[in-house]
C-alpha cells in the first residue's frame, strides 16, 4: 500500500507540464536513436546530457528524459532490425534473426507490431519490478557501512565485464584507468591538488559527462570512417502497418518469458539489455523450437527478444537508483548525469528524494503508454527517418555534441578534453577493452576513496576492518567467485581457439 | 604486438601515477591520506599490465593507411572547430564542420556544403533563439 502512495505522488510529479513535455520528446527522440544505426542508446544518451544541463533542468526532469530516451531506444532498435536487417542497437541483434525473415515474407507489419507489443510488455513488467524491488533493495542497503561500500564497488568494478567474451584482464585495468582519472584534481580530504601537472582547468577534476561523450560519441565517428562507406540496403517497403492480432496474441507466452529472463539478467551487474535479449532468445528457442523454425521467420522469435531486452533495460535501473551502482553501460551515462548534478544514488535517495525516484517510476509507466503508441500507429515516420546516410548524420550529431559541452562550461579546454577522449575511446575499442569499466571508475572512484578513507578513519588504522562486516565478507566471496569463473572461461576459451586454430592447419 | 604496446604503455603510466603519488604525502587530516588510494590502484594495473606484456591476448585489425588519413583528417576538423569556434561564431564555423565532416564522411561535397549550410544556421536558432542556450552569432573576429 505504501508503494502505491508513494507512486501516486509520484504521478503528480511526472505529470507536471513540463514532465509531460520532456517525457514525450524524450520518446520520439528515444525512438528515432534507436531506430537509426551506428547511433546506439549509449551514445544517443552521452549527446543529450550536457544539453540537460545547459538548460538548466532540475534532476527530476532531466532524469525523467533521459530515462525517456532510453526506453525509446530500446523500442526503436528493433524497426531497422526488422526492415533493413541491421540492427539499430546493440540489443537489437537478436532481433535480426526472425524479425528480417519475417519482412521478407511480407509479415513485417505483423513482426514490427509483435516487437512492439513485446516491447511494452517487457518495459513494463520490468517498471512493476522496480517499483516493488528497488525500495527493498535500497532498505537492506542501509545496513551498509562505509568498509560495506568499498567492497561493494570493487564487486562492481569485477563484475561490470560481463562474464563471457573479453579477457577480464582487460575489464580491470579499464576499470584502474577510470579510478585513476578519477583521482585527478583537489582531493576533497586534504585539499592538496594531485595529477593537475600544474593546469587549473584539472583543479575540479575532470568532468565525467566531458569524458563520456568524448569516449562514446567522438569515437564512434572514428569508428565509422574506418568502415566502407557503403550504400545503405534499401528498407523493405511496406504496403499496409495494419498487423493481423491474432499473430500477436499468439506470442503472449514469449513476451512473458522473454521479459522474466531479460529483468533478471538487467539486475544482475555486468550485464545489460544485450545480454538480457540474447539470453530470452536463446530460452525461448529451446523451450518453443519444436518445429525448427526458429532463424526462419518465426513471431515468438520476435516477441522473445524484444520483450528481453527491454524488461532488462528497466533491471537494470534497480542496481543504479538503490545502490548508486549501474550494471549497464547507459545506466552508467545515467548514473554521471545524476552525479553531475549532486544526486548521489544509493539507499537514502529514496529517503531524500522520494519525488525523484517516484517521479521517474511513474514517468516510465507513461514513457511505455507513449512509446506504444509512437510505435505502433507512427511506425511509417520512423522508417522514413531511419535510412538518413551516416555522412549526413554523424556530422549533426558532432555539432549537437559540441554544443552541449561548449554549453557545460563554456571551456575550449573542455571541447579538447572530449575530443582526447575521444582518441583515447577509439584506441582501447580497438585493443577489444570495454569502456563502460572506465566511466564506471572515473565516475565511482571519489565516492570509493572516500568509503575506504572513512572506514579506516573509523578503525584507526586497521586494515582489517574492511573484512570485519558479514556484508563486506560476503561481497568479497562474490567478487573472488566471479573473478574465478571469468579466468577459468577465458583459459578456457583460449584453448579452445587453439585447438580449432590447429584443427584448421 | 599492439596488446604487447598498449601493456608497456599502461605500464609506464601506472607507474609513474604510483610514484607520484608518493610526494601527496601530509601528515595532517585522516589516516590514509592522499597516498594511499593511488597506490592501491597503481599497483594492480602495473602487474595486470605487465602480465598482458607477457602473455597478451586478442589481436587488433587496424584500419589501412588510407582510412587513417580519413580518421586524421576528422580529428583534425574537429581540433579545428575548436579553435575557429570564438573567432568565427557558432553558425559559421558549424558549417564549415557539419561540410568538411559530411565529406571525410563520404557525402557528395555540394550536398554536404548544403547540408552544413541549412543545419548550422537552423542549429543556432534552435538552441539560441528557441531553447535559450547562448551561442555567438558572429565571432570576435567580427567585432
Amino acid at each position: 500500500m505504501e508503494i502505491l502512495s508513494l507512486l501516486g505522488s509520484g504521478f503528480l510529479v511526472a505529470l507536471s507540464p513540463l514532465n509531460i513535455t520532456l517525457l514525450l520528446t524524450g520518446c520520439f527522440v528515444g525512438t528515432l536513436v534507436g531506430a537509426l544505426p551506428g547511433l546506439g542508446p549509449v551514445n544517443g544518451v552521452a549527446v543529450l546530457i550536457p544539453l540537460t544541463f545547459a538548460f538548466g533542468l532540475d534532476p527530476t526532469s532531466s532524469l525523467i528524459l533521459l530515462s525517456a530516451v532510453y526506453f525509446g531506444t530500446m523500442y526503436g532498435g528493433r524497426i531497422s532490425s526488422i526492415l533493413l536487417n541491421i540492427p539499430g542497437d546493440e540489443p537489437a541483434l537478436m532481433t535480426t534473426l526472425d524479425g528480417y525473415p519475417m519482412a521478407v515474407q511480407g509479415r513485417a507489419a505483423d513482426a514490427l507490431a509483435i516487437s512492439g507489443v513485446a516491447s511494452f510488455v517487457g518495459a513494463t513488467l520490468a517498471v512493476i519490478g522496480l517499483s516493488l524491488f528497488a525500495p527493498l533493495l535500497a532498505r537492506a542497503a542501509i545496513h551498509f557501512g562505509p568498509a560495506d561500500y568499498f567492497a561493494l564497488y570493487i564487486l562492481a568494478f569485477a563484475t561490470i565485464g560481463g562474464i563471457a567474451g573479453v579477457d577480464p584482464r582487460k575489464t580491470l585495468l579499464s576499470a584502474a584507468l577510470g579510478l585513476m582519472l578519477a583521482t585527478v584534481g583537489i582531493d576533497p580530504i586534504s585539499g592538496v591538488p594531485r595529477y593537475t601537472f600544474e593546469n587549473y582547468h584539472l583543479f575540479d577534476g575532470i568532468e565525467p559527462i566531458v569524458a563520456l561523450v568524448g569516449l562514446f560519441a567522438i569515437s564512434e565517428i572514428l569508428m565509422l570512417l574506418e568502415k566502407e562507406a557503403k550504400d545503405r540496403t534499401k528498407a523493405i517497403h511496406v504496403k499496409s502497418w495494419l498487423p493481423q492480432w491474432g499473430a500477436i496474441w499468439k506470442t503472449r507466452w514469449a513476451m512473458l518469458r522473454g521479459s522474466g529472463v531479460g529483468f533478471v539478467a538487467g539486475v544482475l551487474p555486468g550485464a545489460g539489455a544485450s545480454l538480457g535479449s540474447f539470453m530470452a532468445y536463446v530460452v525461448e528457442k529451446q523451450t518453443s523450437n519444436k518445429k525448427n523454425t526458429f532463424g526462419k521467420g518465426d513471431p515468438r522469435g520476435v516477441a522473445a527478444p524484444e520483450a528481453g531486452n527491454n524488461a532488462a533495460s528497466g533491471g537494470a535501473l534497480i542496481p543504479m537508483l538503490s545502490l548508486g551502482v549501474p550494471g549497464s553501460g547507459t545506466t552508467a551515462v545515467l548514473l554521471a548525469m545524476l552525479i553531475s548534478l549532486n544526486v548521489q544514488p544509493g539507499p537514502l535517495l529514496f529517503e531524500r528524494q522520494p519525488d525523484l525516484v517516484w517521479g521517474l517510476v511513474a514517468s516510465l509507466y507513461m514513457a511505455n503508454v507513449a512509446l506504444l503508441i509512437l510505435n505502433l500507429p507512427m511506425i511509417g515516420l520512423f522508417t522514413k527517418l531511419m535510412v538518413t546516410p551516416t555522412w549526413a548524420l554523424m556530422p549533426i550529431v558532432a555539432a549537437v555534441t559540441f554544443v552541449g559541452v561548449y554549453g557545460l562550461s563554456n571551456s575550449v579546454f573542455d571541447l579538447e578534453l572530449m575530443i582526447g577522449f575521444g582518441v583515447l575511446g577509439y584506441l582501447l575499442r580497438k585493443l577489444d577493452v570495454s569502456l563502460v569499466p572506465l566511466v564506471l571508475g572515473l565516475l565511482l572512484g571519489g565516492d570509493m576513496e572516500r568509503n575506504l578513507r572513512r572506514a579506516m578513519s573509523i578503525s584507526g588504522g586497521d586494515w582489517g576492518i574492511l573484512i570485519a562486516s558479514p556484508i563486506s565478507i560476503v561481497l568479497y566471496i562474490l567478487t573472488a567467485g566471479f573473478l574465478g569463473l571469468s579466468v577459468w572461461l577465458a583459459i578456457r576459451d583460449n584453448r579452445q581457439d587453439k585447438n580449432a586454430h590447429l584443427a584448421d592447419e | 604486438m599492439s596488446i604487447r604496446i598498449f601493456g608497456v604503455v599502461i605500464f609506464v603510466i601506472a607507474t609513474l601515477y604510483t610514484w607520484n603519488a608518493g610526494s601527496y604525502a601530509i601528515t595532517f587530516g585522516d589516516v590514509l591520506g592522499p597516498t594511499v588510494f593511488p597506490v592501491i590502484v597503481g599497483i594492480p594495473m602495473m602487474i595486470l599490465s605487465a602480465s598482458l606484456v607477457v602473455f597478451p591476448s586478442g589481436q587488433v585489425d587496424w584500419p589501412a593507411p588510407q582510412r587513417m588519413w580519413r580518421q586524421a583528417a576528422a580529428l583534425a576538423v574537429l581540433i579545428g572547430y575548436t579553435i575557429v569556434l570564438r573567432p568565427l561564431g557558432f553558425p559559421l564555423a558549424t558549417f564549415a564542420l557539419i561540410a568538411l565532416l559530411g565529406i571525410i564522411l563520404g557525402g557528395a561535397a555540394w550536398k554536404a556544403v548544403l547540408l552544413g549550410a541549412i543545419m548550422a544556421p537552423a542549429l543556432w536558432a534552435l538552441f539560441d533563439q528557441v531553447l535559450g542556450l547562448p551561442l555567438d552569432f558572429l565571432g570576435s573576429l567580427f567585432g
